[in-house]
């Protein structure tokens, strides 16, 4: 017992940030990303202790935390993970804290990333965020190589068309 | 503004940067892992202690060498009789074997002085108990410092050491006269045996030390003769006697009651001096 604690202690440290991080891209906040992390850890805790033998911890703790999201956003009743395509803002006058904030790039496309379809944002968080190599994405996205390779640059399309629609929007 | 994709990707991995706050990630890694912990029973959390804790060798031996070192200082100031006493023993002994053969008459006689000390110590303090091992520990240095010391040859060895020897020597007899003052009762018998000793060594020491010399009036050369006959019939102290009657005589008009035993110091370095102006100054007797 003391063993797999130590162990899961040790994922623990090791994928927090990535976790976090893949949850707060997608729900934006810094609390909905902390509760639903959490409790990513804790259903991935739960389970290593009954069967400690997971071949990838770190997939294991992707797949929980991409249900969680799916079940908040579910909840929520927002249907932007189910829809294709990017969902367009609701709101066409952001107020002045938004504004400020649109004027960041990196905020932009933070915000963007975030309104992302849910392939797109795993398929460009793993492999530019977390540097993991196409064919492993792959195998994540349970795709083929050549379908992830086009999930990739089809994300990196749609994200570009948003920030220009938005800026054309904004000027 | 049209944005490539190399712009794009290299804004997307400054999201990288993004991270959960540090208080936060303590603070869920002990609900989640800790929660558990309190359920366990003491035994058991006792045994995750062990476990963790102790069971990592690095630490173990650390503990250990702290309360060793703990152990070993706290011995230090123990006197004979105490529980602590033969830990004492036991560092002196593990010191002993790190000094070398020539420092070791030395070092045996140093630790003479310490028993003295302790012995000193008890007088003083009246711990009645503590008055019978404290006294036989002394002895047995004392016998141990004159074994030692015994093994010191005075043509080999260094005489400088000699001499220090010799006056630890006499220091310790001193000492002794001042516990015998507090009414301790210590037998003579070991301290008789070091001073034998340390004489031999002395009159040894004086006698090749004469030897070289070359200048010799007929009286001196015949004090020499009998001085090395008592040696041979192992009188050393009545040998050494003759010599300060002889040699060792105040050689400006100064008057005679310079107690001996400061005259007996002075041997080393006077000795050659005294000699020269003695014989120079032709022999008063």
């Amino acid at each position: 017992m003391a063993n797999k604690r130590k162990e899961f202690s040790k994922i623990y440290d090791r994928c927090i940030n990535k976790i976090y991080r893949f949850i707060f891209l997608k729900v934006n906040s810094e609390e909905i990303a902390q509760d639903l992390c959490s409790e990513t850890f804790l259903k991935g805790w739960e389970s290593y202790k009954n069967n400690p033998n997971i071949e990838n911890p770190s997939a294991f703790l992707y797949r929980i935390a991409r249900n969680l999201t799916t079940d908040y956003y579910r909840e929520k009743g927002r249907t932007n993970f189910v829809s294709p395509e990017i969902v367009p803002i609701v709101d066409p006058k952001p107020g002045i804290e938004e504004k400020v904030v649109f004027n960041s790039d990196l905020d932009q496309v933070k915000l963007v990333l975030a309104d992302l379809k849910e392939d797109y944002q795993n398929v460009i968080i793993w492999h530019y965020l977390d540097d993991l190599p196409i064919p492993k994405v792959a195998k994540m996205l349970d795709k083929s190589e050549g379908a992830t390779r086009v999930t990739l640059h089809r994300a990196l399309k749609s994200i570009k068309n948003e920030i220009n629609r938005r800026e054309v929007k904004e000027g | 503004m049209k944005m490539t994709d190399r712009d794009l990707i290299k804004k997307l991995q400054i999201l990288k940067d993004i991270k959960p706050r540090k208080d936060w990630v303590v603070l869920i890694k002990t609900q989640i892992l800790g929660e558990e912990r309190e359920q366990f029973s003491l035994i058991e959390s006792l045994r995750l202690f062990f476990q963790f804790k102790l069971a990592k060798p690095a630490f173990a031996s650390l503990i250990a060498v702290f309360l060793l070192f703990g152990l070993f200082a706290f011995a230090q100031n123990s006197l004979p009789g105490d529980f602590l006493y033969p830990i004492k023993k036991i560092a002196e002994r593990g010191q002993a074997v790190f000094v070398s053969k020539i420092d070791k008459p030395q070092a045996s006689l140093n630790l003479a002085n310490k028993r003295l000390e302790e012995l000193t110590k008890i007088a003083e303090t009246n711990q009645v108990k503590k008055l019978a091992p404290a006294i036989n520990e002394f002895q047995a240095s004392v016998s141990e410092a004159a074994k030692n010391l015994s093994r010191m040859e005075a043509t080999s060895s260094d005489p400088a050491a000699i001499k220090k020897m010799v006056e630890g020597t006499k220091e310790l007899g001193g000492k002794i006269q001042e516990v015998k003052s507090l009414g301790v009762v210590i037998g003579e018998e070991e301290f008789d045996e070091l001073q034998g000793v340390s004489d031999k060594l002395e009159v040894e020491l004086l006698i090749s030390d004469l030897e070289e010399r070359t200048l010799w009036t007929e009286e001196q050369k015949e004090i020499l003769n009998q001085m090395k006959e008592l040696v041979e019939e192992g009188k050393y102290s009545e040998a050494l006697v003759m010599f300060n009657a002889e040699f060792n005589k105040p050689a400006s008009p100064e008057p005679m009651e310079e107690p001996i035993d400061e005259s007996e110091e002075q041997i080393e370095e006077p000795i050659e001096k005294e000699l020269i102006e003695e014989v120079t100054e032709e022999p008063t007797e």
